[in-house]
């Protein structure tokens, strides 16, 4: 048995059963022992998917990604105004665009994240992603040119996922 | 201080039935498939996220508030990821996007 097994184990262990009395909300002898049984079991089962790498300046990245978190709060709630606004105008202006762009990320955490993004996003919604090849369904041409040209978001998650010196 | 908290819930519960009700109106008027997808996308995204934290803010500090909080973060992970999959699956089944002036599918 090697140390990262058991460090990965152990925290996903802790993160489950946590969880679990969160959910719960007993704290009785029965319902924390069932917890502790089933969070055994899944930690059994899947300890290999929650943490993959032990990377170093993870508290970091978490922070700027809580940052992040806020910023794209603010983002979804004028992509919501601007669809709802859109919807509901008489005439309807929209003018629907496919656009494809290329990206140099290569994690899939990464990929994953700024596809996410751009679907929360005004205007945008991801339709592929194949490598580092985004396909994306603008609403607008303003919000495809957005995506093309400032690249706001994919900038804003690079910062996020770049390695900690 | 009761009062206002109730003014809060209620203001944001009336802005997330807006958005609840805006998404389905752009699921009729929109003319195609991936269009709708915007609509219910992000209006129904938002309209959830809004309702459930105005009964955050109607619950207090328990754990009752603490679950509809990790509620709010699934349907942000979720909501994308599903977008993105039935939009995929009608793109790789070569559905035509709608063009400004085309006809209504």
């Amino acid at each position: 048995m090697d140390k990262e097994k058991v460090f990965r184990q152990c925290t996903t262990f802790c993160i489950l059963f946590a969880f679990w009395i969160l959910l719960s909300g007993y704290l009785d002898a029965f319902h924390l022992i069932a917890g502790a049984v089933c969070s055994a079991i899944v930690t059994f089962l899947s300890y290999d998917l929650m943490i993959t790498k032990h990377k170093r300046g993870g508290v970091f990245k978490l922070l700027r990604f809580t940052f992040y978190c806020g910023w794209l709060f603010i983002e979804i709630l004028r992509a919501a105004f601007d669809v709802a606004y859109r919807v509901l105008h008489p005439h309807m202006p929209i003018d629907p665009q496919i656009v494809t762009f290329e990206t140099p990320l290569s994690d899939d955490i990464t990929r994953t994240v700024l596809a996410n993004s751009i679907t929360l996003t005004p205007g945008t919604i991801t339709i592929d992603v194949d490598g580092g090849t985004y396909t994306v369904h603008a609403l607008t041409s303003a919000a495809a040119r957005d995506l093309m040209d400032d690249r706001t978001i994919e900038k804003r998650v690079t910062c996020i996922f770049q390695d900690a010196p | 201080m009761i009062a206002l908290s109730n003014l809060l819930t209620v203001l944001l519960i009336g802005l997330g039935l807006f958005f609840m009700i805006a998404g389905p109106v752009g699921l009729i008027r929109l003319p195609d498939f991936y269009t709708r997808a915007h609509a219910s996308g992000k209006c129904d995204t938002v309209g959830q996220a809004l309702i459930l934290l105005g009964f955050i803010i109607y619950e207090g500090f328990t754990f009752d508030a603490i679950k509809l909080l990790f509620l709010i973060l699934f349907i942000y992970v979720l909501t994308p990821t599903a977008t993105y999959a039935i939009v995929r699956a009608a793109y790789v089944l070569k559905y035509v996007p709608w063009k400004r002036g085309g006809e209504r599918q």
